[in-house]
């Protein structure tokens, strides 16, 4: 395990950050520190960086006992979601900052930037400011510069966060194959489950400064450990006192299955190629339905058409009153 | 700015003609006429009243002293105004709001205040630490120690209020990120904070100096005072003119209105300066 995180406690002033926190994350992987903002994920960042310091609680880098270590002797590369940039020095000045501070030979240096540079795809923009860049440029700048110093784990706080949708999508994939060519340990922060999804080969899901789940994205999509978990990757919705996706409610105009729940189109909306059909139970109940647009035309669902709905076989569902910790 | 010219341009062309004339007049009699007479008076026999000011030996002393205690003074308060503004705006402690409030106060005490409360404590015969001082061989008051201390109280908050808006506007995610990148705090310091400061610095040096320069209130109660010896030329400005040495009195008056010129030009050029970066 690359870092270990044991007990870690964290507040400020009232605010509870983090609340005995115990994580290891894998060598070599990329994980993703997903939650919704104020969950404590970035605070944990900066505890591993050594940015901010844990009340109580250990953090191990490597082997290496990293709790009161400062951050400049922890060997981590850091990311941070405004780029960070050092306005006054060139793009190339910028790569080399952590190589200059190590003494390094110029000839080292000078190569090892160029081949960082030719890595973020900003070999021609060596000898401008960063003010001359656009944010996307910026941040694979600054991705450059954390990666200059063969750091032993590369962390990133919400580092798509400021960008627009479009750049963002194209860093991810960038990330990810980045990823699978230098193979640090990356550990990044997202409140986005689509880019932890995507990009993680692991997800740690943090909310209220607690670890709620640790698993692969297929694992936490398929079986969630509560209703947070299950919410905060997807959709869902609830039928019969479970929590299920909407996409895992069957629909049909007669009964077919016993135990099937009978009710009443309250709404159909479509968007795009799929469909959402909003049920009412006799039982009071408040079911949705996803279905494909051809799913739909073939039921010729309208409003107040009589349904039956209920969950598909082998659908992933929590049971909401177990899952109140 | 466009929208209030156009505010004034909505008013009647006497009012505007009527204000703009109030402005110009008033810097006129308050500052521009003033100036331009000891400036006519200094070269009313062309440069032999600069000549003659300069052969006076107590004349070069005391330009020399005023040069001396403005350098030292403006050097120990950049070092502790760069620090004092670290403080102020990377660290919280308890207390801070009354320390940057403590630090205008230089701005709203009377200079003459200021050094009859450092005569008050390091005098040689009755002050709180004066005695034992002087008894370990240091003199401050009458002596060139309490004419830096003094000039270093009065410009104290120049430096600070330059730097700390800049340090605020400037985060400190380029120190963290230098942090993270190996960088200790001097090299944090040297290679990010302050470049990133460096105008700021400059420009707050600049206003020290043309103040320390000009200072006469706070210097002249804790100096000597004594020609050749403890005498600033503000104070020698004074003594001269009321000695009737006039022609003396201008030519010194006019090299302190000189070098506090300079000092704004100075300024004036790096402002823009500061802008583009």
């Amino acid at each position: 395990m690359s870092i270990e995180i044991k007990g870690v406690n964290k507040s400020f002033g009232d605010f509870v950050a983090l609340d005995d926190v115990n994580v290891s994350l894998p060598t070599g992987q990329l994980t993703a520190l997903l939650g919704p903002s104020g969950g404590g994920k970035s605070t944990l960042l900066r505890i591993i960086a050594g940015l901010d310091s844990a009340d109580s609680g250990t953090v191990t880098i490597e082997g290496t006992e990293a709790t009161h270590l400062p951050p400049q002797k922890r060997n981590v590369g850091f990311v941070f979601q405004h780029y960070a940039v050092f306005k006054h020095m060139t793009v190339a000045k910028n790569v080399a900052f952590g190589l200059e501070i190590r003494k390094r030979p110029k000839a080292e240096v000078a190569e090892k930037v160029d081949e960082l540079l030719r890595l973020v795809h900003l070999q021609q923009f060596a000898h401008r400011l960063p003010s001359q860049l656009s944010g996307g440029q910026r941040q694979r700048m600054a991705l450059a510069r954390a990666l200059a110093v063969e750091p032993t784990v590369l962390l990133l706080d919400e580092p798509f966060g400021a960008l627009d949708a479009k750049v963002r999508k194209e860093l991810r994939d960038w990330l990810r194959r980045l990823h699978d060519e230098v193979h640090v340990t990356t550990v990044f922060v997202t409140h986005d489950q689509e880019e932890a999804m995507e990009v993680a080969d692991e997800i740690v899901v943090i909310n209220n400064g607690r670890v709620e789940q640790v698993g692969t994205p297929d694992q936490l999509y398929d079986e969630p450990a509560n209703d947070f978990v299950m919410g905060f990757l997807g959709e869902t919705t609830k039928l019969g006192g479970t929590v299920l996706r909407p996409h895992d409610v069957h629909l049909s105009l007669r009964p077919q299955v016993p135990g099937a729940h009978e009710g009443t189109v309250a709404r159909v909306l479509r968007v795009g190629f799929e469909v959402r059909v909003f049920v009412l139970t006799d039982d009071g109940d408040e079911v949705t339905v996803t279905l494909t647009r051809t799913q739909a035309r073939q039921l010729g669902l309208e409003q107040d058409t009589r349904v039956w709905v209920s969950a598909v076989a082998g659908a992933t569902t929590v049971d909401p009153v177990a899952a109140v910790v | 700015m466009a929208s209030r010219s156009a505010a004034v341009g909505n008013s009647s062309p006497v009012v505007k003609w009527v204000l703009r004339l109030l402005v110009v007049g008033y810097l006129l009699m308050l500052v521009a006429w003033p100036t331009a007479y000891v400036v006519k008076h200094t070269f009313a026999d062309g440069f032999t009243g600069i000549q003659d000011a300069l052969a006076d030996p107590d004349v070069v002393h005391a330009l020399k002293l005023t040069a001396q205690i403005a350098v030292i003074s403006v050097v120990i308060n950049t070092i502790f105004g760069v620090g004092m503004s670290l403080l102020l705006v990377r660290t919280s402690f308890l207390g801070k709001r009354a320390l940057s409030v403590l630090i205008d106060l230089p701005l709203s005490v009377s200079p003459v205040v200021v050094g009859l409360a450092l005569v008050l404590v390091y005098n040689g015969r009755f002050g709180w630490f004066g005695p034992w001082l002087e008894d370990h061989g240091l003199q401050i008051i009458f002596a060139r120690p309490g004419m830096i201390m003094a000039t270093c109280f009065v410009i104290l908050p120049l430096v600070i209020r330059e730097v700390v808006p800049v340090l605020e506007e400037l985060g400190d995610d380029q120190e963290q990120a230098a942090r993270s990148l190996g960088a200790n705090a001097r090299q944090t310091f040297l290679r990010i904070t302050l470049p990133g400061i460096k105008w700021a610095v400059v420009y707050g040096v600049v206003l020290s100096l043309a103040r320390a320069l000009g200072e006469f209130g706070a210097v002249k109660v804790v100096a000597g005072n004594v020609g050749g010896q403890t005498q600033v030329a503000t104070v020698l400005v004074q003594q001269k003119y009321q000695n009737f040495q006039q022609e003396t009195a201008y030519s010194v008056a006019f090299m302190l209105v000189f070098a506090a010129v300079l000092c704004l030009i100075v300024v004036a050029l790096l402002r823009p300066k500061e802008h583009q970066s």
